[in-house]
Order: C-alpha cells, then sequence, then structure tokens
C-alpha cells in the first residue's frame, strides 16, 4: 500500500464506508464502494472544488467463470493533482441493477446506456434508456460482453424503430442526414429539427461501424492483440497501439528500453502532424477555401510519404509491439526527417499566413459551433476540442507517458471554444510537434529498442493505460485471463466523450455550417463504434 | 493576393511526386471493362464505408489531394448514389450498415460496378465471423473489382482506377 494522498483521506473522512485497494498502477487511488453510496461519492469528487473530479471512463466487467458478479468501475481525474481515482462496485449473484450517476454527473450518459446495451445491467434513474449500440433491430436479451455470449455467433433481426426526440410546432421540421454521406466520410446519422434557418436541436444516431471490437480482444492473447488495437481507428493506428501496449507492459512485468520510449513518442508526433494538417485543410475546404485545402493535402501526403520511407506503412502500422517497437529507425534516417520537417514548417508558416489574413475565412470560422467552458466541462471532454474550450489538458504534460518525462510539452490552450479556436489550437500543435520531433531526434539515447517476454501474467489483475492521442485521450483498461489471454479489454477513444457534445456546440448555427463544426472537432466513428 | 500568387508559383507543380505502385493490384476483367463502356471517359464514384477502421476512408481522399489528383483521370466523387457509375465499399459489412448498403446498391442506377476497397471489404480482415459482422460485401451486393491491401496505397487505388478508364482496343 502507498502513502496516504490528500484526496484520499478527503474521501474516507467523508465517507467512512468505502474500503481503499491496493492501487492498479502509478498515481492513481482504488476504492470499493458499496453500490447504494455510488452516487453520493461520485457527486462529492465530481463537485468539491479541492477534488473537481472529470469522469474519465467508466467500464464493467463480466467476472465469470471466476466469480459470479459482474464488476463496475469509475474512473476519475483530479484536475487539480491529475491523480486518478477509480471506484469499484460489485453486482453479485442475481443483481442487475446498479444506480445510475448521470443525474449528477452528466458525462455518464453515455457509458451507462453502452453498458446497459452490452452487459444488460441496468442503470436505476437513468433519464434516457434507449438502446445506443444496440439497434432496435437487434434482439431482445442480446448483450454481448456477457461472457454466455459466443463471439462468432450470428444475429437474428427483430422489428423496431429508433425514437428520435422531436420538436413540434408550426415550421418546424426535421432533416436527417445519414448513416451515408456526401462526401467520403464514415457512416452515422444526425438528425436536425430547424425552424427557417437556425437549428434547435441535433440529435446523433451512431454505433452503425460497430465490429464487436471488445469482444474480439477476448479471443485474442495479451502480445498479440496489437494488429486488432491498430484497426480500432486507421487515422489513430499508434495513438491505439501505443496505449494497448502500456496498458500490457506492467501486466507482463516488461520495462521498455529508453530508446523504445523516443521512438514511440517520434511516430505519437508524426501522427499528429500529418492529421493535423489534413484536418485544418479541410476545415478550410468546408468553409469552400480550395487553396488552402490543397496546401495542406499536398503537406500531409508529404508527411505520409515520409512514414511510409521511415517504416513501410503511411499509417505507421507494425511499428510497435509489446516490450519495445518492432524497427529500430537508423540515425541518419532521424537526419533525414529533421531535414524534411525543416522545410516543411516554414512551408505551413507561410499557409497559415494566407489562411489567417483571409476576412471571408475569418467570418465563417470565429463564432461559429461555440462549445462553452461549461458544456464542455460538464461532458467531459478533451483533446484538440477540450483544449480549444478552456479545458487545460494534455497528458503529455499531465501524466507522462513514452518519453515525455523527459520531453517538456507546451500546450495549446484556447478559450472562445469556436470552429477557429478549435483551428487554432492544431496549428499551434503542429508547430510543437515538429518542435518535439527536432528535440527527440537531437536527444534519442542509443541502446535496444524491444525487450523480451520474460513473466506470464496473472489471471484477473488489470491496468489501466493511457496516451494523448492526435484527438485526445485514448484509454484502454486490460484484464488478463487465463494462459496469457485476454479476459477483457475496455478501449476508449476520445470521439465516444467528444462526440455527444457536438449536439451542445450547433444548435442556433444554420445547417450549411454543420459540416464545417463537425470537420473541427474531427471525431472517429470508427473508435466511438468499437 | 500577391503572397497567394507567389507561395503557388514556388511550390509549382506537385502532382505525381509519388512512388508508383509496384504491383497491379488485380486485374481488370474484360468483362468488367466492357461493362464500364458506357461511362466513356468519366468515372462518378460514390464512397460507401460500412464499418472500415477509416484508413481505406482516408487514402481514398488522399486521391483527390494535388499529389494524386484522381480528377486528371476522369474520376470524381459523386454526392448521391443516385448519381454513381461505380460503388467503393470499404469495411467488412457490420449487422447495423448492412440494410443501408444494399438501399444504396440498389438506388445506384444500371449499369454500375461495384469495388471492394481492402482487406476488410474482401475477406472482412481482423473482424471475421464478429457477432456484429455480417460476411465481405460480395455476400450483399456483387462485387467487380476488389482492391486488396490494408489499407491500399492510393498509388494501388489510382492505378485500377485509370485502368479503367483506358478505351478498350
Amino acid at each position: 500500500m502507498t502513502e496516504a494522498r490528500p484526496c484520499d483521506n478527503l474521501l474516507k473522512a467523508a465517507f467512512p464506508a468505502i474500503v481503499q485497494d491496493d492501487p492498479v498502477c502509478g498515481e492513481s487511488s482504488h476504492f470499493q464502494v458499496p453500490k447504494d453510496l455510488l452516487p453520493a461519492i461520485t457527486r462529492y469528487l465530481h463537485t468539491q472544488p479541492n477534488l473537481r473530479g472529470r469522469l474519465t471512463l467508466i467500464w464493467a466487467c463480466d467476472h465469470r467463470p471466476v466469480r459470479d458478479t459482474y464488476g463496475l468501475h469509475y474512473l476519475f481525474t483530479l484536475e487539480v493533482s491529475h491523480h486518478w481515482v477509480v471506484l469499484s462496485i460489485e453486482l453479485a449473484g442475481n443483481d442487475r441493477l446498479f444506480p445510475s450517476i448521470t443525474p449528477h454527473v452528466h458525462a455518464a450518459k453515455w457509458y451507462e446506456r453502452e453498458i446497459r446495451d452490452m452487459f444488460g445491467l441496468i442503470p436505476e434513474g437513468h433519464p434516457d434508456l434507449r438502446r445506443l449500440v444496440r439497434h432496435e433491430h437487434w434482439p431482445k436479451g442480446t448483450h454481448p460482453l456477457r461472457k454466455d455470449f459466443p463471439w462468432d455467433r450470428v444475429l437474428g433481426r427483430q422489428q423496431g424503430e429508433h425514437r428520435f426526440r422531436r420538436i413540434e410546432g408550426e415550421g418546424v421540421f426535421e432533416v436527417p442526414v445519414g448513416p451515408i454521406h456526401a462526401g467520403i466520410i464514415e457512416s452515422g446519422h444526425f438528425r436536425f429539427s430547424v425552424a427557417g434557418e437556425p437549428i434547435m436541436q441535433l440529435e446523433l444516431r451512431h454505433f452503425w461501424k460497430h465490429r464487436g471490437v471488445e469482444k474480439l480482444f477476448e479471443e485474442q492473447t495479451l502480445i498479440g492483440a496489437v494488429p486488432l488495437a491498430e484497426r480500432v481507428s486507421g487515422d489513430t493506428t499508434v495513438g491505439h497501439s501505443l496505449a494497448y501496449c502500456q496498458a500490457v507492459e506492467p501486466l507482463l512485468d516488461l520495462q521498455v528500453p529508453r530508446r523504445a520510449r523516443y521512438l514511440r513518442s517520434l511516430f505519437l508526433e508524426l501522427e499528429r502532424l500529418y492529421n493535423h494538417l489534413g484536418d485544418i485543410g479541410a476545415m478550410c475546404n468546408d468553409t469552400a477555401y480550395a487553396l488552402a485545402h490543397a496546401h495542406c493535402g499536398r503537406m500531409k501526403e508529404r508527411i505520409m510519404q515520409l512514414n511510409d520511407r521511415l517504416t513501410g506503412s503511411r499509417f505507421l502500422r507494425d511499428v510497435l509491439r509489446v516490450g519495445g517497437v518492432t524497427r529500430d529507425i537508423e540515425n541518419r534516417q532521424l537526419a533525414d526527417l529533421v531535414d524534411e520537417l525543416n522545410r516543411i514548417q516554414p512551408d505551413f508558416s507561410e499557409v497559415g499566413a494566407i489562411i489567417f489574413a483571409n476576412a471571408s475565412l475569418t467570418d465563417r470560422l470565429e463564432t461559429t459551433g461555440i462549445l462553452n467552458g461549461q458544456t464542455a466541462w460538464d461532458h467531459a471532454v478533451m483533446g484538440v476540442v477540450g483544449r480549444a474550450s478552456g479545458m487545460d489538458c494534455d497528458l503529455r504534460r499531465d501524466r507522462p507517458f513514452a518519453a515525455y518525462d523527459e520531453l517538456p510539452v507546451n500546450v495549446a490552450l484556447y478559450r472562445y471554444g469556436d470552429v477557429r479556436a478549435r483551428l487554432r489550437v492544431r496549428g499551434d500543435e503542429i508547430h510543437e510537434s515538429i518542435r518535439l520531433i527536432r528535440e527527440i531526434c537531437s536527444k534519442i539515447p542509443d541502446g535496444p529498442v524491444a525487450n523480451e517476454l520474460s513473466c506470464s501474467p496473472n489471471p484477473g489483475d488489470w491496468t489501466l493505460s493511457a496516451v494523448e492521442g492526435w484527438r485526445g485521450e485514448i484509454l484502454y483498461m486490460v484484464m488478463a485471463g487465463e494462459g496469457g489471454r485476454i479476459h477483457r479489454c475496455k478501449v476508449r477513444d476520445p470521439s465516444f466523450v467528444n462526440w455527444p457534445a457536438i449536439q451542445w456546440a450547433v444548435p442556433g448555427n444554420i445547417i450549411p455550417d454543420f459540416p464545417l463544426i463537425n470537420k473541427s472537432f474531427n471525431l472517429s466513428y470508427a473508435g466511438n463504434d468499437l | 493576393m500577391f503572397r497567394i500568387i507567389k507561395k503557388s508559383l514556388k511550390i509549382g507543380v506537385v502532382t505525381g511526386q509519388y512512388r508508383r505502385a509496384e504491383r497491379s493490384a488485380l486485374p481488370v476483367s474484360p468483362e468488367v471493362k466492357d461493362k464500364t463502356k458506357l461511362f466513356k471517359r468519366s468515372l462518378a464514384i460514390r464512397e460507401v464505408d460500412t464499418g472500415s477502421c477509416n484508413a481505406c476512408e482516408m487514402e481514398m481522399n488522399a486521391l483527390l489531394n494535388p499529389v494524386y489528383d484522381a480528377e486528371r483521370f476522369g474520376i470524381h466523387i459523386a454526392a448521391s448514389p443516385r448519381h454513381a457509375d461505380a460503388l467503393v465499399v470499404t469495411g467488412p459489412v457490420t449487422v447495423n450498415m448492412e440494410r443501408a448498403l444494399k438501399d444504396v446498391h440498389k438506388q445506384t442506377p444500371d449499369p454500375k460496378i461495384v469495388i471492394a476497397l481492402g482487406d476488410c471489404a474482401i475477406t472482412c480482415g481482423m473482424f471475421k465471423n464478429s457477432y456484429a459482422v455480417t460476411g465481405p460485401v460480395e455476400r450483399h451486393i456483387p462485387v467487380d473489382i476488389r482492391i486488396s491491401g490494408c489499407p491500399p496505397r492510393p498509388a494501388e487505388i489510382l492505378e485500377v482506377l485509370s485502368e479503367l478508364r483506358k478505351p478498350t482496343v
């Protein structure tokens, strides 16, 4: 047991009934909580000014066949110290009810609906119990993440229709969009209620692309599941595979060599770079400013070709493995990389100057799609979107991983929360990434790039890991099973948290501005739907 | 204004600055080429994502950047299946997208060709047999061309597409 922290003492003083457990990983506290006390404790954690817990993840776990219980775990990040607090409750026997915390902690809304769909556990007191992941045509009683549900079961089909929230009145009409969109985009459904030009309400209907990723993880071994993690969301290949590797390594007691940690940071920054460049171009394109789109597309392509030359994959696939990285990058290649970035940076600065000097573009970007700070906090929004709305969080600085403990990161922060702020965050992060890559290339130590496996994991052990991908915080919870297999793997892409928030950034704007707002969030459908 | 022109002059033409595809994916069969004869020298594509990881979408998007510039081959993206000659389908077909895919196929006017893009669309890839996946694209609609890769490089996609655009002898 580690030394007691102020937040632990505060919680124990306020709620004597809770029991402290061993921490799940560094910088975290773990408590077993009586079920009926959960809403009060979460409310306390969330609202207490010297704690200010931001709900980061809720996951459930079916413990069968080891013991006949379901575990529910709530992860909060304390705003002040960035310390993690995990609260756990257990549902024994035939107990299928757990108290909903959504009425106090708004960010829990989708998590609880997801748990209801995937496990058949009912959040009591949840204001909206419509189906989320399972569309209405899924047969009743199918809860895929229960252990008695076979991963390769063929689903039947039943009748059913989704009930959208409706606004009725004179002149109000609905505009359904999707699941198949006009551009080359992923699948999702948006339903707008409009009266005249302005949008009154937007409701999302997602999970069209649900592929059963979390169940597929349970069919994999701990060291063999990296390719699956890479395919959770293709544009975040490194982010997801890195978060997965970092979750598995403590279970196997594996240390990652220092050179490999630097290379991991390098790959993560390269991924951030090409995605941000592409996003800035796409946002300009949605305002019909094709010139900036062409320039950004050209620069993004240069980075992707650079990735290809460095690693043999444009998306940096197959570069990470449990225990390190799969291939070393020679110092000569690193020098070439820095040369290329030295050409791209002034190129991008010139394009940036052209973009921000354009008055008609600025007119489209400013005051469009405002997500205010309070809404961002209520939804626990993170990543680029959060930092544009004044949420000062970046895991590279707050909970350093890979080589970031030796690489201080300057976090871009804007408060206004409109499309322009999100564009500015991306622009600043491009410069910061280039600076970081230069620093990595100058500081990278020599040595091995991977450590080999030495011990086998204890079944039932679990860890959490978090990575600041280019979109925001990616979280993985991995629980080891028998014989080096995975018992449960919870994947949380930042999109899952940020999607509900977009519903609050849109009202008041006109429908033609929606693609622009959506692009400025640029969330993953695949990472959300899983 | 001068800044914009200066920038464009400085950069020059970047189209074609990519490594050519090493291998032609799968050759386009004469029957398929026959089918595309009516489209003459243009090809309007509708992209449908039925559960991909979005890497294939990114490579499709890359086709339209100045480096690959697929429009120089008469290839462009239609906003609606009703305006399309070809459907490009990515990803294993998920339970939730199955009906949408069939609807889109029905709405695309004949004659049409279907291109399965990426390993997932061809074989379901890593997602084979999952409870949420109902099988590869060809289980639901007839597929004419398969472009393999995870994801296929833009140069490889472009080679197959421009092969389609070549006049038949």
